[in-house]
């Protein structure tokens, strides 16, 4: 089965009388299916993954060290300290649960939307998914200090404990939004992937990958009373994922905005952070899926429309997100109140300025580029800007967090916050984390959602 | 899926013609009707500029969610909505003349009245009673008083140069979209759709701007100390939900009198069920959000606007706010989000029909729960609180207000329409909307 | 039975044909000819879901929307009613509630309790999505004879299969046969059952029990070691958390610096700074001399309060003195008795001295002022007993416990026993930071109803309250 040659072509360009094409090269059934599966059945890996994966896997092990040294000394190894009692741990767990919204969002909501370019990309980017809210939960979870009894953030009938949580604590809002999230994204998740661990098995040579395969595939035959069904929960998941995945960020965002620290309690965080996880997790499935669909050869799968479609996703979020700073800014001006107004006047002009700064530039600037139709297509670009974007959003967190605290109430509780080196390390190293299961998903599972690629295919059998 | 995109028009009658045109004087009738007996029956100009701003907000946010749908159908290159959206645009032009449906309101407050703005009236305060207002400007020197601050926006002049920049912004948005569309239909040229998505994507950013801050000026302001960063959300979210219910009452009204007959399907009625229980959810959650927020945080300078509206009055009197808002609670969200869960519910077009009236109607008990309670709290310094809602809902104006405004939107809707297509058609996307077909 | 006897054994079975197509469109219309034909078991497998299918087939919608439905309701009350459960609910018997007061807000906040009940309405409706799939699907079904088939492997990659069962009334080896290949199969084959090993392999048997078993050993464990008391100390695993690098009120500041240039966390050489003369704490302006300190209020209010901050602060520097000079305080330093302050005689007017405040200072005194005064009151207190017979025997020094009804303290007035609870009396310690000033009111109204009945505490009768009001 030759992989086909054809070139490419433009899909790009503009025709409202057609759709275009979302699969290029002239590939056919068995040519996407090839396609996807070489990744699998290479019989080694590409040397630039063994040599990502080992960069990789050693920030892992520093992440492990780091936590170890942690739980063993105390969160007075990080640098939370009075006022700033919610350091780099808070923002890095937003940071990487935003991140992980992208991938439900471009399952579940466009799917809604009925937008089929979403098939080629919707698998990686569930599966980054999950990576970033496994990274998110870290933190909160060493956070809680005797990790050892983290289970009474249930509520588990105790004897012991004789006490149940306070559901009417926003952290523990967290607790279940976060585990619902998690679980809900796996299972959306595995069912997409059933038919394509399917293609797996019957494709499998060796014995342990025919039992792997094959237990994981549930028996799955591709008849049609089970596509019937399958179509149906797909549909029920993804309406349940839609308005789960926007109430994820919101209670992200009621863990501030319920208090009444200046610059914390607005009501326009929650659709603000929400629009901000869509704008960072998308920046995120933008910078992995680039250099995957050139180390794997996806072109024709992962098109050129493809990318500049998210590209304007990211686009159009980045200015959702800056009319919300905008808001911000003219309504603590317009409420009169003395404390809003310097907040955000120190968030803009005050210590943190440069951190305000970056975070303006990253988030409502530099993606204004994607006005330029060259920024959209060339992917060395929309990297570039992609970076910029997750590290603009990084420091909203940064920002909202530390200038908020750092500047409550009281001026002689003022303070300029300081990160230790465990800080430091604790936030790279959960890149090792999130890069070592993608890239072991990579080589594993289909990044591509195969059987959903087929259903959005011209079906007049062209090719034949 | 070649020969589908040869789309053909097969409804015998696609323009509104002769007995529409009649409705016109009609609905005319009606609103100077309904508006001139509210101005009668109140008895007061500023219980009837209420009456008529609440009436007012609730039209005006249906016309912005039109506009709003026009520009993201193009913005998207949908392809589904094309039949739906000639009626979305004949909706978004009703924003201009909506303009002078505005002046009873800005007119008296260049003027100088503060009917109805109370931060338009001479040494205005923050403060309810004289008392409170005494005892602030004894103990604030520092820093200024936040009504000078405000003054630098809430002032009649800017307030007016405002509304003429708004209105005309949407006019000329919607007048573009339009006015192209029709050209399409002349000519065909599939250009003019590439053009017309081209220039939606700054438009969206030039409505979204817009719509913030008409948003406050509306109806925000109308509380000038209360601010809340949703606000313009809120607006945006029941403006759509009414504006889709809107799009899909007309259509149907059309059909039933032998319009569009073939080119708008059940199809077509089942997305627009999706879309509304889409926003039905968003608005739920938008209004949950802002209200959880206020509540949780508890403070004074933004708790007492949802203190009017559910708590007793000061003197443990019930004000009967909270019926209202209680009746929100279920009637715009939990009733609709219930009944329009069902696929054959939203398949069908007499439930349909239904719906749409009940969510208009409950997008109208929306605006009046945002803009009345702000009467009574000015005028329960005369009557006392235990007058509450009786004092602020009066159906002999309040009702009558809302009939004649419908009236003015039906004459606006046959004035535009008049002989022009109710679909796009040449749309080169045209021949997908006719093949839609839900999975 | 061995292995080998077992496939040569082999029984098959014909589960029915399998057709082979090309391409979607020529599934849909072989699945149409079948269904027209009046065949009724039949089913066609997709690489991916083909669109107008169901009609072909005739697949009737599926019921999962509503199952859906019905457990996602439950999942709403069943999330309420876990939080009001566990917030509000602080009357069930099992596992009762725990009522704590956050923020103001009432114990069952519905507003509050909206996102959790969100959560748990979207989480079950999820599993039951997930779970009530894969049950419709009759999946997992690992062993079927369609895997058997090896051109049937291709159906996950691009190959279209129409399978009409044996079961079907319809079926006719032949006949369908020819049916099939006419409605443009491009490969008919048999799907064989086979019925002999239908049994799992015992090793995988075997392994799944000693897994189920092995699995058994931790939570065995963990209810053994629940039963058992242990000698041991407990394993700190963590001990960082359990002995925490701090510094305690009232100890030295470390030096920070060298040895020429000492450096302390505060100037004066301690680890935490003492408050600011003068300042008071939130809610601890105590201006009602007697009800705070049990001394009439003198001629001079601002002088009472100012006289007894000096005297607090006075006795604490005392103590601290006397820490210092390694003395245990003298047991009789009582010698201001000639400078006794005005000492109230009547009950403040904010006590209501009623059986309620009477069982309240019971409760108090039984578990403050019993163990070295008893529960009488007659000095017989168990520490008190123990401590005696030990410095008899040489080996403490002790004062002994008063009996309160000793009549030199049934003399004491109400002011004084206060104080002596507030502040102690010679070996006696100050009790006022553990017991609440409305508390300390209630021993003292108790120690009066046990002074009245002379003996026993324990029937407190309408004369020892009588005794009380005086």
């Amino acid at each position: 089965m030759a992989i086909t040659v054809e070139p490419l072509g433009d899909n790009t360009i503009e025709n409202p009388e057609e759709r275009a094409p979302l699969v290029l090269g002239g590939l056919d059934y068995a040519g996407v299916t090839d396609k996807v599966c070489a990744i699998w059945e290479a019989d080694k890996a590409p040397k630039i993954w063994w040599l990502v994966l080992a960069g990789a896997a050693c920030l892992l092990l520093m992440f492990g060290a780091c936590i170890n040294h942690l739980l063993m000394k105390g969160v007075g190894i990080w640098g939370n300290n009075n006022p700033a009692y919610w350091g780099w741990p808070i923002v890095n767990f937003v940071f990487w649960v935003g991140i992980g919204h992208a991938g439900t969002l471009i399952s579940a909501i466009l799917f809604l939307f009925r937008q089929n370019w979403r098939t080629s990309i919707n698998r990686a980017a569930e599966a980054m998914t999950i990576f970033a809210v496994i990274c998110a939960g870290t933190y909160p979870g060493v956070h809680i200090g005797r990790v050892w009894v983290f289970y009474w953030l249930f509520p588990v009938p105790s004897e012991h404990l004789a006490m149940w949580p306070n559901f009417r604590s926003p952290l523990l809002w967290d607790v279940f939004a976060v585990s619902t999230y998690f679980t809900v994204s796996l299972l959306f998740w595995y069912m997409g992937m059933v038919p394509d661990i399917a293609t797996y098995r019957d494709r499998a040579k060796s014995k342990m990958r025919k039992f792997v395969y094959g237990l994981l595939s549930l028996g799955w035959t591709g008849s049609a009373r089970g596509w019937h069904r399958y179509e149906a929960a797909y549909v029920i998941l993804a309406a349940l994922a839609t308005p789960l995945v926007l109430s994820v960020h919101t209670i992200v965002s009621f863990d501030f905005a319920v208090s009444q620290v200046p610059g914390w309690h607005t009501t326009i965080f929650p659709p603000y952070f929400v629009a901000g996880a869509i704008f960072s997790g998308f920046a995120m499935v933008v910078t992995l899926l680039v250099p995957a669909r050139r180390l794997y050869n996806l072109k024709e799968l992962i098109t050129i429309r493809h990318l500049e479609n998210m590209n304007k996703i990211i686009m159009a979020t980045g200015l959702m997100v800056g009319t919300a700073y905008g808001i911000e800014f003219f309504i603590a001006w317009y409420s009169g109140v003395a404390m809003e107004r310097f907040a955000f006047y120190n968030r803009a002009f005050g210590n943190y300025w440069w951190a305000y700064w970056i975070m303006v530039s990253c988030n409502v600037f530099i993606p204004q580029l994607f006005w330029f139709k060259f920024f959209r297509t060339n992917t060395i670009a929309m990297v570039v800007i992609c970076i910029f974007v997750n590290i603009g959003m990084w420091f909203e967190r940064f920002v909202i967090t530390i200038t908020s605290l750092c500047r409550d109430y009281l001026p002689s509780s003022w303070h300029y916050f300081h990160p230790t080196g465990i800080d430091i390390m604790m936030f790279i190293g959960s890149f090792g984390l999130f890069t070592t299961l993608f890239l072991l998903f990579c080589r594993f599972l289909p990044i591509i959602a195969i059987s959903e690629v087929k259903s959005i295919m011209p079906s007049e059998g062209d090719h034949h | 899926m070649h020969e589908a995109r040869i789309a053909k028009i097969t409804s015998p009658i696609v323009s509104l013609k002769d007995n529409y045109v009649r409705l016109i004087p009609i609905s005319l009738i009606v609103a100077a009707a309904g508006i001139g007996s509210a101005l009668l029956l109140s008895l007061d100009m500023q219980r009837f500029s209420y009456a008529y701003l609440t009436s007012f907000c609730t039209l005006m946010s249906i016309c912005l969610g039109g506009l709003f749908f026009v520009i993201i159908m193009n913005l998207t290159r949908a392809g589904w909505s094309v039949t739906l959206r000639r009626i979305a645009e004949i909706i978004a032009m009703c924003t201009l003349p909506m303009f002078f449906l505005y002046l009873p309101i800005l007119v008296p407050v260049l003027t100088g009245s503060d009917a109805v703005y109370v931060w338009n009236a001479e040494g205005w305060s923050i403060h309810g009673t004289e008392a409170e207002k005494q005892a602030a400007l004894a103990e604030a020197d520092y820093p200024p008083p936040i009504e000078a601050l405000k003054a630098l926006y809430l002032n009649r002049y800017f307030f007016g140069i405002r509304m003429v920049a708004y209105f005309l912004a949407w006019g000329g948005m919607a007048w573009f979209f339009l006015s192209n569309s029709l050209k399409q239909d002349k000519t065909g040229d599939k250009s003019l759709s590439v053009k017309m998505q081209k220039n939606s994507t700054w438009m969206l950013i030039l409505f979204a701007a817009t719509l913030v801050f008409a948003s406050f000026d509306f109806e925000m302001s109308l509380a000038p100390f209360w601010f809340s960063t949703m606000w313009p959300v809120y607006f945006f979210s029941g403006s759509m939900l009414s504006a889709l219910a809107t799009i899909t009452l007309i259509c149907l009204l059309l059909q039933r009198t032998g319009r569009v007959t073939d080119e708008i399907t059940v199809e077509h009625y089942h997305d627009m069920g999706k879309l509304m229980f889409a926003f039905v959810v968003f608005w739920g959650y938008i209004a949950f959000s802002q209200f959880l927020l206020i509540w949780y945080a508890n403070i004074p300078e933004e708790t007492f606007w949802y203190a009017w509206r559910i708590n007793p009055a000061s003197d443990g009197s019930t004000t009967g706010w909270q019926w209202v808002s209680l009746l929100l609670l279920f009637g715009h969200l939990l009733i609709p989000l219930l009944a329009l869960m069902a696929r054959t519910v939203r398949r069908s077009k007499n439930f349909l029909f239904f719906a749409t009236i009940y969510l208009l109607i409950m997008h109208w008990v929306d605006h009046f729960w945002i803009v009345m309670p702000q009467y009574t709290e000015i005028t329960t310094a005369h009557t006392g609180p235990a007058a509450g809602l009786a004092l602020s809902f009066n159906p002999l104006v309040d009702i009558p207000c809302v009939i004649g405004m419908a009236g003015v939107f039906v004459a606006l809707f046959c004035l535009i329409a008049r002989d022009r297509p109710l679909v796009p058609l040449k749309d080169p996307r045209l021949g997908e909307a006719l093949a839609h077909h839900n999975p | 039975m061995t292995e080998k006897t077992k496939s040569e054994v082999s029984e098959q079975k014909l589960v029915g044909l399998l057709a082979q197509y090309e391409d979607p469109g020529s599934l849909i219309s072989a699945c149409n000819h079948a269904r027209e034909s009046g065949y009724k078991k039949i089913d066609a497998f997709s690489p991916f879901p083909v669109h107008g299918i169901d009609p072909a087939l005739g697949i009737p919608r599926t019921i999962l929307p509503f199952f859906v439905l019905i457990i996602g309701l439950t999942g709403c009350a069943v999330g309420l009613g876990m939080q009001f459960y566990a917030n509000a609910a602080d009357w069930s018997p099992l596992f009762p509630g725990y009522s704590f007061m956050i923020s103001g807000k009432p114990f069952f906040s519905l507003p509050a309790n909206i996102p959790v009940t969100f959560e748990v309405v979207i989480l079950s409706s999820a599993l039951a999505t997930f779970l009530g799939m894969w049950a419709l699907n009759r999946l997992p079904r690992l062993a079927n004879p369609l895997h058997r088939i090896s051109r049937f492997k291709r159906v996950t990659n691009d190959k279209f299969f129409l399978l009409i069962e044996t079961k079907d009334p319809q079926f006719d080896r032949t006949e369908t046969e020819s049916q099939l290949s006419s409605w443009g199969a491009s490969v008919v084959e048999e799907v064989k059952e086979d019925l002999t090993d239908q049994q799992l392999p015992s090793w995988l048997q075997l392994a799944g029990l000693m897994t189920a078993l092995l699995l058994l050993i931790p939570p065995v464990l963990i209810f053994r070691a629940e039963g058992m008391t242990n000698r041991k100390p407990r394993l700190h695993v963590v001990p960082d958390m359990d002995w925490q690098d701090k510094y305690k009120t009232q100890t030295l500041s470390p030096n920070l610096g060298d040895e020429k240039h000492p450096k302390f966390l505060f100037v004066d050489g301690r680890a935490m700074q003492e408050p600011i003369p003068g300042t008071i704490a939130r809610g601890d302006l105590d201006t009602d001399s007697e009800y705070f300190r049990g001394i009439k209020s003198g001629t001079d209010a601002f002088a009472t309060v100012s006289s007894a901050g000096a005297r607090t602060s006075l006795q604490d520097d005392t103590r601290q003195d006397d820490a210092a000079n390694d003395k245990p305080a003298e047991p009789n330093s009582d010698t201001a008795a000639t400078s006794e302050p005005d000492w109230v005689t009547q009950f403040p007017t904010n006590v209501e001295v009623n059986l309620e405040l009477l069982e309240r200072g019971q409760d108090r005194f039984n578990i403050y002022c019993s163990v070295c005064h008893g529960y009488a009151g007659n000095g017989d207190g168990l520490v008190n007993t123990r401590a005696l017979a030990l410095a008899a025997a040489g080996k403490a020094q002790w004062t002994a416990a008063k009996s309160l009804n000793d009549p030199e303290i049934i003399k004491n007035p109400v002011g004084r026993i206060f104080d002596t609870i507030s502040y102690g009396r010679g070996t006696m310690g100050p009790y006022k930071d553990q017991i609440p000033v409305e508390d300390r009111w209630a021993i003292v109204a108790y120690v009066r109803a046990i002074q009245g009945t002379g003996i026993k505490p324990e029937s407190t009768t309408k004369a020892e309250e009588d005794a009380v009001a005086e």
